[in-house]
This record gives structure tokens, sequence and C-alpha cells, in this order.
């Protein structure tokens, strides 16, 4: 076989096309001053941070952190048994379990929240924290289930009967084999689940009752003033960041 | 061990989607009727909404693909550098991409001023030609990273043996790229369109004041009749949730048909 050398120039161009936009949101945040047609700023500052703070993005942020994980802890102990059983082909007839599961992903969130949102008004679920997580967790549960259960095959299985074969209980299999091995695919999805949960913009709007959530608090600021916009998209990313920084570690962890 | 994941889905999405066709049905304080579908159905906005949403969605999903393919075809023997900067949009929330395409495309923004002026308007245009562009920003590398997951050393090995036996380049875009992409480039473009037919952040944002798409107009809908309004809006979210989900059963059809590949 005759191996080429690579060629970054096409695709390595489109790459940083891709994502040199994205830092103009740092220079933006700090720009008090930014008149056109100059292309750097007349003026930095803290103005937009000032602003920004003032715009319940504390709470937001907190609000959006807190039902983020949840949901995400809650996908993954639901999602973990059916993404066994559907990645380890256990199913005669899995059609009817996926189509279920596929659903959520076709239909528009705020469907989701608005359909939820009589339920909850009357169980007294609107604009709480278990509201928000079990909404947003109609939208998370199947991409955490279908991200797991790629993960989830016959070389797992096979690791876990060598695990067994050499005499590990079910506890210590669990903790030195399976989780070990199925560490890059739960970050993954644990990623994934994260954030889809922490972009969710219908259902939280449908189901918040006037909860301040980050994408809701931005949203208003992106037409009406674009540095406090860039300041909350900055902290609107921090922890998408982080989350990705955190899955290419656990990734990375050896088998 | 299936039981608690598809009792959550019955329970949450089936209660979500009998929610909706409730509300649809009986206004707040009112007799079950079908007003709310008749006005719906007889509102020449939802229309214009739903043609201005089927544009939309479908130009945003046949170009991301379009795109998708080249940028694939030309990074598949790229580096981990050229992949992970191919993909570091996947992560970022779109309502973010929505705030950098304004900041980069409204009328004064950073693209003015370096290219000294736009050839037509993208922000809030009446075409939603900036709803589309962030779409595809967005989704380009969504679809590029499931399509390289499947190019890999088997696509290689097929298109190298194709090759060698004197199959020419179309014959092999033909017989060995696209029956190695076709499963996950036809899922990528069902999540892809289901996702802009529904989402409203992005047009919020960037779209045009009219016409909306529908998941806009059934936002406008409840925020400007409290009464009747939520039973508007729950049939048109439904008639979007209807047909992405018909739309997505005949691709997933098309494509698993082998005449129709």
């Amino acid at each position: 076989m005759v191996r080429r050398r690579h060629r970054p120039g096409l695709a390595g161009l489109a790459g940083v096309a891709l994502v040199a936009p994205l830092l103009a949101l740092v220079v933006r945040a700090f720009a008090d001053e930014w008149r056109s047609p100059a292309l750097l700023p007349q003026r930095f500052g803290l103005r937009g941070v000032r602003i920004a703070l003032g715009a319940d993005t504390g709470s937001a942020f907190a609000n959006s952190a807190e039902v983020a994980l949840l949901t995400v802890v809650a996908a993954l102990v639901i999602a973990w048994p059916a993404a066994r059983v559907l990645g380890e082909r256990r199913l005669r007839h899995p059609a009817p379990v996926f189509l279920l599961l596929a659903m959520p992903l076709l239909v528009p969130s705020y469907a989701v929240g608005t359909g939820l949102t009589e339920w909850f008004i009357r169980l007294g679920l609107d604009g709480t924290t278990l509201g928000l997580v079990a909404a947003h967790l109609t939208v998370v549960l199947p991409y955490v289930t279908l991200v797991l259960l790629a993960g989830f095959g016959p070389r797992l299985t096979a690791i876990e009967e060598m695990g067994s074969v050499s005499g590990l209980p079910p506890l210590r299999r669990l903790r030195l084999v399976t989780i070990p091995a199925a560490a890059p695919t739960v970050a993954a999805a644990a990623l994934l689940g994260f954030l889809v949960s922490w972009s969710d913009y219908g259902s939280s709007l449908a189901i918040g009752a006037g909860r301040p959530m980050l994408p809701v608090v931005l949203l208003p600021f992106v037409g009406s003033d674009p540095q406090v916009a860039a300041t909350l998209a900055v902290v609107f990313l921090a922890p998408a960041t982080a989350a990705l920084v955190f899955t290419v570690r656990a990734g990375r962890r050896p088998l | 061990m299936l039981a608690p994941a598809v009792l959550v889905m019955l329970v949450l999405f089936g209660g979500a989607m009998a929610g909706a066709v409730r509300t649809s049905v009986t206004p707040l304080g009112g007799h079950a009727g079908a007003g709310a579908w008749s006005t719906l159905l007889h509102d020449s906005e939802f229309h214009d909404a739903v043609a201005f949403t089927l544009r939309t969605a479908v130009l945003s999903t046949g170009l991301a693909a379009l795109l998708a393919v080249l940028v694939a075809l030309a990074a598949r023997r790229s580096g981990t550098v050229v992949r992970a900067l191919l993909a570091a949009p996947v992560p970022v929330p779109h309502l973010l991409v929505a705030t950098v395409a304004v900041l980069w495309l409204a009328p004064g923004g950073l693209a003015e001023r370096i290219l000294g002026g736009l050839p037509f308007d993208v922000v809030h245009d009446r075409a939603g030609a900036g709803v589309v562009l962030v779409y595809i920003y967005k989704e380009v590398p969504f679809l590029v990273v499931l399509l390289l997951s499947a190019m890999g050393q088997g696509y290689r090995e097929r298109d190298e043996a194709a090759a060698a036996v004197g199959v020419s380049p179309a014959q092999r875009l033909r017989w060995v790229l696209w029956p190695t992409i076709r499963g996950p480039l036809v899922v990528g473009c069902i999540v892809v369109f289901a996702y802009v037919a529904g989402a409203f952040e992005v047009p919020l944002a960037l779209g045009p004041s009219y016409p909306p798409t529908v998941a806009e107009y059934a936002l406008q809908r409840s925020d400007a009749d409290l009464i009747s309004g939520p039973s508007v809006a729950a049939a048109a979210l439904l008639v979007s949730a209807a047909a992405s989900i018909v739309l997505a059963a005949l691709a997933v059809r098309a494509a698993k048909d082998p005449q129709g590949g």
C-alpha cells in the first residue's frame, strides 16, 4: 500500500477558518469602544462584564450548570443498562426501542417543553430544578444512550469475561475492568449530554417559568448589546470547553 | 435492564406529546375543539412560516451535507490536529455561533470592516441567509466527524483496491465512497434537518422579522395571546414534529433501498 504524505493545506485551512471567528468573541467581550470601520477596538474595559454580571448571569450560570450536571448523571445511570442490552445485541427486536429513543431527536425541544408544561404546572414542577432536569432528560437520554451503546459490544464483554476468569468479584470487576474500558465512551456520552442540556433553549424557556437559564438570558443581548452578548457567550463557552478538555483527558486514560 | 430508559421515555416524551395534543385541542378555560387547528391551517402567516422553515432546513441540510463530503474527502488522510480543528465547532452551542455571526456579519461587523463591504445582507435578511450560514458553520463539522469515522482503514483499502484495478475516480465515488458514507450521512442529515426545522434561537438572533420559522411562529402565538395562543402554538409544533418524523422515515427507507442510493 502506498501511503501519501499528509496534505494539511485545504483541510487545515478549513479547520482554521472554522476556529478563528470564535476568537473574536473574547476581543469583543473586553472592547468598551469598537466603532466601525476600525479593525481593532479603540478602548478596552470591563463594561460588558459589569452589565453581564447584573443580568442574572450568576444565577443563570448556576441554574444551567446544576440542571446540566444532574441531567447528565441521571441520563448516564438510566442509559447504562439500556445501552448494554442494545450494544450487546441481546434484544431480538430492537427497532421499537431505537424508534422510541430517536423520536425526541426529531421533535423540537420547544414542543417537548410545551407539552410537558401543563402537566408540570399541575404537579408543581414548572420552574423547579426537578422539572427542568426531567424536560432536559427527554432530549439528553437518547443522545447518551446512543453514544454509550457504541462502546458496549463484544470487545467489552470479552474483557469482562477475562476479568471473571481471573477471579475478580463483580464489584472489583466493574471498578477495575468495566469502567476503565468504557471510560472514553462514558466521557463522550457525558460531554454530549452536558452540552445538549447546557445549550437547550426551547424546553428551558417552556418549563423554566421565568427562572434564569444561560441561553435564555443571552439571547436578548445578541441583537441589543454585542459586547454583553460576547461576554455572556464567553461564559457560555467556558464549561463546554472545560467539559471537552475533561473528556479528551478521560478518553486518553489507558485501559 | 431496558425498563428504566423505556419507562422514562414513555412517561416524559409520551407525556409531552400527549400534553401537546391536549393543549392543541383545549384552549385555556375553554371547551375541547379543533378551533386552534382551524385557525392554524387558515393562517397565511403559518403558511409562510412553513415555507420559510422548509426552505431554511432544506438549504442548510443540503449545503452542509455537500460541503461535509468535500471536506471529509480532503481531510481523510489528515492528522490529528487538522481533524481536531475541523471538529472544534461541534461542542459550541448554536446560540453562541449566532452571537459570533452577528459580530462578524452584521452591518458594520468585522467582515464588512475587513472586506470594505458585503455583497448582500446576511443578518435579519428576508431570505434567511444568516440563519443558513450559521447552520452550515455548525453542521458541516458535525457531519464531517460522522463521515470521517466511516471513512477509516476499510474505506481506504477498498478505494485503493478499486484504483489498482483501473476503476475511474467517478466510478469509485459511486461504488466505493457512496456505500461507505450513505448510512452516516443520511442519519446525520436527518438529525440536522430536524434540528433546523425545530429550533428557534438562531432565527430569533439572526432571522428576518417576517416570515418567522414554525417554532418562532409558535413562540409568537404563545406570547401574543395567553388564552388561545398556546393551543395554536402546540398545533404548529405538532405539525413540525410530524413533518420531521415522516421525512426521517422516508429518508431512512431511501437509504436502505439499494436502488435508492
